[in-house]
């Protein structure tokens, strides 16, 4: 028997949630064949199988969160398997010992009688023990919600509603009964008129990082409207010198660059506020986060240093970010440590909205759809490709006054982005 | 056929009136089922008529006795002269109080709507039993059927049990004159409360111990102090006896019980029995045929009131469709020796063996102001807890009232309580569970009236 224990994924992750298992006890497994997909608070990782050999029992279910070091797995390998059965007619079979030592190499493999973890009992009072067993709860099973391990009746409750996640309802019978009797009408149970679904996975990180930062950050929301003309033009002048590098040239990475002089021009605004301390955080690596909408929620892949790299850089890097984010194939590093934030509203088809900061950072611009608008210009009514922005700041390091300051500079700059040549290197 | 054989149909039927069965139907009734309650003696079983009760009031009438002879009452001032007693009136006070607490149970019994047939009842088939009994046979039909039948004294094969020569140990107790000498084969609570009784009451008392030691799985320095008591008291220990040696008379053998089964016909009910003689039941008290439950001594487990009272609770509901089980986690057990002798949870070596990280706390009764103030300095409290988390994993206790202060312990044992949470609450002082809590404190280092090593 071998155990399989959480690794560490790096980026101070303690735990993580197993989103998927692609293997089930009994069945065989090769060396590095997929194994399981586990959720940390930034990524999807799929872990490999360490090991050939037959999965003898999986200990931590989807849906559940495992601590790193935890033993998520154990494989019966193929030298288990002719020792444990010496008794019977495999006696014959002898044990291979180029497999013994092959199985034996990665660092989070241990073999189960190597050194027994000191035993621990699962914490639960009388009451909730009773209660567990009448909804069939096996209580080691179940994570306490406290954190010194104390399961409680709530925690039991939880699990056991978990454990009846709501099965999609079958078609109405009628459909395929066409033509029988109506007393079947009666009969048919009516349709629930809610369903309930346990907050999982991407979405309950996202809830739980919004909520903090609504609840700490007390939110307030500048908004402007850029001429977007200048810019259109840019991309058009660039786009086809990109191409032929091989890069495909949106927007985005366009104003990435312009955002960043102001991030160096206005410090506050790549900033944080050290809460318990009450200091304020000014930083001066540019990292910037990237609102994305994955197929599970909002992720925010993080461009790293963007200060240092060049456009076709920030593009190329960018590209491989959106697509990384789109496959859950991020690595948490790059989905942590932002330290300002770009929400493009308008590729995601909307016109504009009050983005919610990324928590700790200290503000996040919104930009939102290009698109055609009537608008006044010397007197005359004239259209022109406009761009809402909307500047979301944390009102305590931030006044309304020193947003506004930032919001007519990056107007600015994306009216007139030839300016950038200023303070060019 | 028997001419005019009725059939009575009932939704339970409960077989033996002991703490296991009339608990069962109390709760059955509570829940509101017909119960019907079978025995052929009344309610109370032999828990209430012929062991634990007479024991415990016997104990009680023969330490009263034994105390006003103790040198500790002449320096409290005290002088007790010609101080005798009345074995046959002892007997009567023991029996008075069998009988009154006989006439509660009675009461409960029939209070509860319960109905109580004299009589012995066997199984038919899985849904009929027979009862033959005062007003003679009668058949039941029943839905549910509770099986608390209990558990004679272990039969010993070349040594059978008259009553007079060789006796069990509820014989002993029934003892119309007090022997001068009296041998005692045992090495249980039984066995320790029988030696203590009775020379307490000046018999010469010869205790054989099978093993190596009396109470297994106790803790060595409680034990030690139990072990003194009943050399102070004159108790000769011989270890390692064989039944066979000891030809001494008269002699009471405490060697475990034997599930009371024979007679039930289990077979005809397809009911299975386990290798030790007991009904084989699950957790939820289900025998092999689901809808027929046993509790108790007659499930061969630990023949323990205890556990037979909760077992029938939990059939009583299981049966009235509750999701329930029998699964404490620990089992208080309690010696009325002198000093007094409880443990609950593990000891410090069978947590070590379970594979714990154990942490000992230690505390002795001579530095606790209430020992003293009553009369002695033998004892002590021992702590056992996983060092990882300090989770409470057992306690012994030694001196006086220890079976009635191991609730607590048993209580933060099931609670899941860490040695901090019994050292955050307040004792009652000068109060003996004091050293309860100054035991917690030695595991924690940090003993207030004990000077740390």
């Amino acid at each position: 028997m071998q155990e399989f224990k959480l690794p560490d994924l790096g980026e101070g992750m303690h735990e993580a949630e197993i989103a998927r298992w692609l293997v089930k006890p009994g069945d065989t497994i090769k060396l590095d064949q997929p194994m399981v997909e586990v959720e940390t608070d930034k990524a999807l990782v799929e872990i490999p199988s360490p090991v050939s050999g037959r999965i003898s029992d999986i200990r931590v279910l989807a849906g559940q969160v495992a601590k790193v070091g935890e033993v998520l797995v154990v494989f019966e390998t193929p030298d288990d398997r002719s020792s444990t059965n010496d008794s019977g007619s495999f006696k014959s079979v002898t044990t291979n010992p180029a497999t013994q030592t092959a199985s034996a190499s990665s660092s989070s493999i241990s073999t189960a009688e190597a050194s027994p973890p000191p035993k621990k009992r699962v914490l639960a009072a009388p009451a909730v023990r009773k209660l567990a067993f009448e909804l069939g709860v096996d209580l080691e099973q179940v994570t306490a919600s406290n954190p010194n391990g104390r399961v409680s009746i709530e925690d039991v409750q939880a699990y056991a509603d978990r454990k009846q996640t709501p099965v999609p309802s079958a078609p109405p019978a009628e459909a395929s009964m066409a033509g029988a009797s109506p007393r079947h009408a009666y009969d048919a149970q009516p349709a629930p008129l809610e369903e309930r679904q346990p907050l999982t996975g991407l979405r309950k990180r996202i809830a739980e990082h919004m909520e903090h930062a609504w609840r700490t950050i007390p939110h307030a929301t500048s908004f402007d409207e850029v001429d977007g003309s200048a810019l259109i033009a840019l991309r058009q002048a660039l786009q086809s010198v990109a191409e032929q590098r091989g890069i495909h040239l949106t927007y985005m990475p366009l104003l990435v660059k312009l955002l960043l002089p102001l991030l160096k021009e206005f410090p506050i605004f790549n900033a944080s506020l050290d809460e318990e301390r009450r200091e304020i955080i000014y930083k001066r690596s540019y990292h910037i986060g990237l609102a994305t909408a994955a197929p599970e929620g909002l992720l925010v892949p993080v461009l790293r240093d963007a200060d240092r790299l060049n456009l076709l850089s920030i593009a190329s890097e960018l590209e491989r970010l959106f697509a990384g984010a789109r496959k859950r194939t991020l690595l948490p590093r790059e989905l942590s440590g932002s330290t300002f934030t770009l929400n493009n509203v308008g590729s995601f088809g909307g016109g504009s909205g009050t983005p919610i900061i990324n928590h700790p950072e200290v503000a996040i611009l919104a930009i939102g759809r290009l698109q055609e608008k009537a608008i006044v210009h010397q007197g005359q009514i004239i259209a022109r490709p406009m761009m809402p922005l909307a500047l979301s700041f944390d009102h305590r390091l931030i006044d309304g006054a020193m947003a506004g300051a930032f919001l007519a500079r990056f107007k600015a700059l994306v009216e007139n982005p030839q300016q950038i040549m200023l303070d060019m290197r | 056929m028997v001419v005019g054989d009725v059939t009575t149909a009932v939704d339970v039927l409960v077989l033996g009136a002991g703490p296991a069965g009339y608990v069962a139907a109390i709760r059955a009734a509570q829940l509101g089922k017909h119960v019907t309650l079978i025995d052929s003696r009344p309610p109370g079983g032999t828990c209430l008529h012929q062991g634990c009760i007479p024991l415990k009031a016997l104990l009680s009438a023969s330490e009263r006795f034994q105390k006003m002879h103790q040198e500790e009452l002449a320096a409290m001032g005290i002088q007790a002269k010609a101080v005798s007693f009345d074995w046959a009136k002892m007997q009567v006070w023991k029996q008075s109080v069998v009988d009154r607490l006989a006439d509660g149970v009675r009461r409960l019994v029939a209070g509860n709507r319960v109905e109580y047939v004299y009589g012995t009842g066997w199984f038919m088939n899985n849904q009929e039993a027979r009862v033959e009994g005062e007003h003679g046979s009668h058949r039941f039909k029943f839905e549910h059927c509770i099986i608390a039948v209990g558990a004679d004294a272990a039969p010993i094969p070349q040594l059978p049990y008259d009553g007079k020569h060789v006796l069990t140990s509820e014989q002993a107790l029934m003892l119309p004159e007090l022997p001068e000498t009296l041998n005692v084969v045992g090495d249980d609570y039984i066995a320790l409360e029988l030696a203590t009784l009775f020379a307490r009451l000046d018999v010469k008392v010869k205790l054989f111990s099978p093993g190596e030691q009396i109470l297994a799985d106790v803790d060595p320095a409680a034990l030690r102090l139990v072990q003194a008591g009943l050399r102070k008291l004159g108790v000769q220990v011989v270890t390692k006896a064989t039944i066979e040696n000891v030809t001494a008379r008269p002699v009471v053998i405490s060697q475990g019980v034997y599930p009371h089964t024979a007679g039930l016909h289990l077979d005809a009910a397809g009911i299975e029995v386990a290798p030790n003689g007991g009904i084989a039941v699950d957790t939820m008290q289900q025998s092999s045929v689901s809808h027929i439950y046993a509790v108790g001594d007659c499930t061969g487990e630990r023949p323990l009131a205890s556990v037979a009272i909760k077992q029938a609770k939990v059939a009583a509901e299981v049966l009235a469709g509750q999701r329930v089980q029998f699964a404490p986690l620990v089992t208080p057990l309690v010696v009325h020796t002198t000093p007094e002798l409880a443990t609950v949870g593990y000891s410090a070596a069978e947590a070590t063996h379970a594979g714990y990280n154990v942490i000992q706390g230690r505390f002795p009764l001579a530095a606790n102001g209430r020992a003293l103030t009553l009369g002695t300095d033998t004892g002590l409290a021992l702590i056992v807890a996983n060092a990882d988390d300090g989770i409470l994993l057992g306690a012994t206790l030694v001196g006086p009232r220890a079976g009635d202060l191991i609730g607590q312990a048993a209580l933060a044992i099931e609670m899941g309580a860490t040695l901090t949470d019994l050292d955050e609450i307040l004792y009652a002082h000068p109060s003996l569970s004091e050293a309860l809590q100054e035991g917690v404190e030695s595991a924690l280092g940090r003993a207030i009236h004990i000077v740390a090593k």
